[in-house]
């Protein structure tokens, strides 16, 4: 349980997700990074169903249902701006009875997978985001252990990341502004992926030329 | 008459009211008059009834003599009335008084005669006697009062004797059915303690550990041993009614297992050698005297304790001496018989044995003769029977209810772990599957890592006096961690010479050296290594005293070193060497000290001091003479001083120019 950021690796010229992802973890392995299995996270989405809609035609709030294999037995339910659910893994069962409330939106699953590496008090899992059948980009996460208190240990994990990303550092992620000194909590790196995943959405399939 | 002035005449009515008393004043208080009632009770009071004579009532004459004097007496009182009367009350009718009181002493004659004549009916009253010798009617009334009183009195103590006696035959039967006991009062005892049930005929109890909670309704599983731990109650019956029965005859006694008699106990120790392996399993079994029964209990309550003892001790074994098969460790566990055999460390023997002694004669006898002073871990026989209650409350509560229904059973941080966001090493640390086995052995080898520790310590202080050792012990520590702070100093220079003070912390398969700057050394289990690293301090803490001695009089320090690169090479740690300046800088002391060479002491003098020196051709000048010339080698053994840092002194100070 520490800080975590999570940044967006752009892909490197000339190169495609994969190869990108192959330079990182090569760079980690070489820092002395030990590879400790696998991660993946994953989201769906939900919109408010149009039964329970008002009529003044108001759009429904999106619902951003989660896993992270760090945290195996949690289930995360965030609205955009909103408030975040952390709750069992049955949430899942119990989102299938709310159907009439909550309607899955279709092929909106996205996830990241990818390699665990942790190196002395850091945990780096760099990852390769998909959805459906196509890579849409990377994802880097760095989560440093003894900290708990975000703005504590920002410029520690900021120049850890210098260390491997080189010139793609990332700005301090949007959660940790939200309240000074308070401890950082799973669900603000559930946030941080949440925005990542909305933001490589946006993207649309412009720069995925380099996959075959 | 009539030339006479008329005279006043102020006639007062005579007073009706008798007059009391006159006051100094003249005033005249007066007696009330008195009502009809009053007046007849004062008339009354006057009539003697003592006196006179008796002839003219001729009805009396069936009375008794008495009667006829008290008729008589009615008469003479007529008379006394008579003339007080008319001495007292002058009426308008001369006869007035006299016709009133004929009138009233024939009613009363009336009167009398009524009553005479009911008496001799004898039917509603009788006439006794008045015994003579009664006082006279004056004190009477009193009398009868305190007569009256005493009666009552009496009557009173003896309702109260009687309540009193009834009281005391109660308490007495009651203290009789106490020393009967009876049976079904002592069940109700017994049940109070223990969870008894009928089946049957039978009254069946359970001493098993397998279920919590007061009801056999509600029964929730705790310890997952096998063994059925039943007893049965049955009623004593075997005795002789007509003797006198004996003071600890109870009426209910209890059957227990066969398995279960006797005492149990585990047995925890650590040995040095492996004894033979014929020697296996033959842990002796003795008994222990019985524990004392509490004052008040009865003796079913020791019985069943002790087979509840028993049944615990075969639990844990069973326990124990599943792990140790399943268990794959790099030496296995031996199980023989009644005992576990482990090496935590080489050459170390770690053997918990189960000790069951049933109450037969011939095991006690073996086990007199075979009584070698124990050497029990009583802290990890107790810490066993800990962490076996853990792990039935472990049981318990992984299904403690109330639960809630959509969440997964198990333990409740277990349950927490999915909403609060556990990561995966919270959740790891949560699932720690360490066994019983494991947990003992860890806890054995540190307490064995720990005394080893403190006996390394301790004949160090005692085999070395220069430098001294100290070593504070908390008394608080974990069951696997315990920590030790070890000062080096020397005598007298406790002051000045602070520099080696070690935390150690003893683990269990390590030792962690924590120096005081910071620098962290971990040892292993091997007493060696600790012994050559304190020995390797305590050499390098000369030589920290000399820098000290020398900071406080006033020399210079050149040169120090706490890693000699040059010189024999020692075969612990390093030596290290200080070279100090006097003040004057005439002389100059070199000190090498290595933890198995020992120390070495050089003293550089002045050129001009040396005799044997050759005149060199070069240094012509005599300012070259205050040049220091060679060392010369200090008998150290020969200089006087009780230890290192004050020999040091006296050679410091016999070098320093005199300042007199």
């Amino acid at each position: 349980m520490g800080v975590t950021c999570v940044s967006q690796m752009p892909v490197a010229e000339g190169k495609n997700v994969q190869q990108t992802v192959e330079l990182l973890t090569r760079k980690l392995e070489m820092l002395g990074a030990e590879k400790q299995g696998t991660f993946c996270v994953d989201c769906e989405t939900y919109h408010t169903a149009a039964s329970t809609l008002g009529s003044q035609g108001q759009a429904g709030k999106l619902m951003y249902v989660m896993h992270n294999s760090e945290y195996p037995l949690s289930c995360f339910a965030l609205f955009e701006n909103g408030p975040c659910l952390i709750a069992d893994t049955n949430f899942d069962v119990l989102m299938v009875k709310l159907k009439g409330f909550f309607q899955s939106a279709k092929a909106s699953k996205i996830e990241t997978r990818g390699t665990r590496y942790q190196y002395c008090d850091f945990l780096v899992k760099v990852g390769t985001v998909t959805m459906g059948p196509s890579a849409r980009g990377i994802s880097v996460e760095v989560e440093y252990g003894p900290c708990v208190v975000a703005n504590d240990c920002w410029n520690l994990l900021l120049e850890f990341l210098q260390s491997f990303l080189g010139s793609h550092i990332p700005g301090a992620p949007a959660v940790f502004g939200n309240r000074h000194d308070a401890v950082y909590s799973p669900a603000d790196t559930m946030v941080q992926y949440m925005e990542l995943f909305n933001k490589i959405r946006k993207q649309q399939q412009v720069p995925v030329s380099g996959i075959r | 008459m009539s030339g006479v002035r008329a005279v006043r005449i102020s006639i007062e009515s005579a007073c009706e009211k008798q007059v009391q008393e006159v006051g100094l004043d003249g005033t005249e208080t007066y007696l009330q008059p008195l009502s009809m009632s009053q007046n007849l009770a004062r008339l009354a009071q006057r009539i003697d009834f003592s006196q006179g004579s008796g002839s003219e009532e001729e009805e009396a004459a069936g009375a008794e003599g008495d009667a006829q004097d008290w008729a008589g007496a009615g008469s003479s009182a007529e008379q006394d009335d008579e003339e007080g009367l008319v001495k007292f009350q002058p009426s308008l009718w001369p006869w007035d008084s006299v016709r009133n009181n004929l009138r009233s002493a024939l009613t009363e004659m009336c009167v009398l005669y009524d009553v005479l004549s009911i008496v001799r009916d004898k039917k509603f009253m009788t006439l006794d006697p008045v015994s003579q010798d009664t006082l006279p009617p004056k004190q009477n009334p009193q009398t009868l009062q305190l007569i009256s009183k005493k009666k009552s009195l009496a009557g009173a103590a003896q309702i109260l004797l009687k309540g009193a006696e009834r009281l005391t035959k109660s308490v007495t039967e009651n203290q009789e059915n106490k020393l009967q006991r009876d049976f079904n009062s002592e069940l109700l005892r017994l049940r109070q303690h223990w969870k008894l049930r009928k089946v049957g005929d039978k009254i069946l109890g359970d001493l098993s550990y397998r279920s919590a909670g007061i009801d056999n309704s509600i029964s929730l599983p705790c310890s997952l041993f096998p063994h059925h731990g039943t007893f049965e109650v049955i009623k004593n019956t075997d005795i002789d009614l007509d003797k006198k029965i004996p003071e600890d005859y109870c009426p209910l006694d209890v059957q227990i297992p066969s398995d279960l008699e006797g005492s149990a106990y585990i047995k925890v120790s650590i040995q040095k050698q492996s004894p033979d392996i014929g020697d296996l399993g033959t842990v002796n079994l003795f008994k222990r005297p019985l524990p004392k029964s509490k004052p008040g209990s009865p003796h079913w309550q020791i019985k069943l304790e002790a087979a509840q003892n028993v049944l615990l001790c075969k639990e844990i074994f069973a326990q124990l001496s599943r792990e140790a098969v399943q268990i794959k460790s790099q030496i296995p566990h031996i199980v023989v018989k009644n005992q576990i055999i482990s090496q935590p460390f080489p050459s170390l023997q770690l053997s918990i044995s189960l000790c069951h002694s049933s109450n037969d004669k011939k095991s006690q006898k073996a086990a007199t003769e075979k009584q070698s002073p124990e050497d029990h871990l009583y802290v990890l026989e107790h810490n066993l029977h800990l962490l076996i209650r853990e792990f039935h409350k472990q049981t318990l509560s992984s299904i403690m209810m109330p639960h809630p229904a959509s969440a997964p059973f198990g333990h409740k941080r277990m349950r927490l772990s999915g909403p609060q966001a556990f990561d995966k090493n919270e959740i790891n640390s949560l699932q720690s599957s360490e066994g019983l086995l494991e947990k003992i052995i860890k806890q054995a080898k540190h307490i064995f890592l720990r005394s080893r520790t403190a006996a390394t310590i301790d004949s160090l202080a005692s085999r070395i006096e220069d430098p001294q050792i100290q070593a504070h012990w908390s008394n608080i520590n974990d069951v696997y961690e315990s920590s030790v702070k070890v000062l080096i100093t020397s005598q007298g220079y406790e002051q000045i010479c602070k520099s080696i003070q070690l935390q150690l912390n003893i683990g269990v398969e390590q030792i962690r050296v924590v120096h005081r700057d910071g620098r962290v050394i971990t040892l292993s289990y091997q007493e060696q290594e600790l012994q050559d690293f304190l020995l390797s301090q305590m050499s390098q803490h000369q030589v920290h005293a000399v820098q000290q001695l020398a900071k406080v009089m006033g020399w210079q320090v050149l040169s120090f070193s706490n890693h000699v690169g040059l010189g024999p090479i020692e075969s612990i740690g390093n030596a290290s060497a200080i070279t100090v300046a006097s003040p004057s800088g005439d002389y100059a002391i070199s000190v090498r000290n290595g933890p198995e060479s020992g120390s070495k002491i050089l003293v550089q003098f002045p050129r001009n001091q040396c005799k044997d020196l050759p005149k060199s051709d070069v240094l012509q000048d005599s300012k070259w003479s205050h040049l220091r010339g060679p060392f010369k080698e200090v008998q150290w053994s020969k200089m006087e001083g009780r230890n290192f840092v004050y020999k040091m002194e006296l050679l410091m100070s016999a070098l320093s120019p005199c300042l007199l």
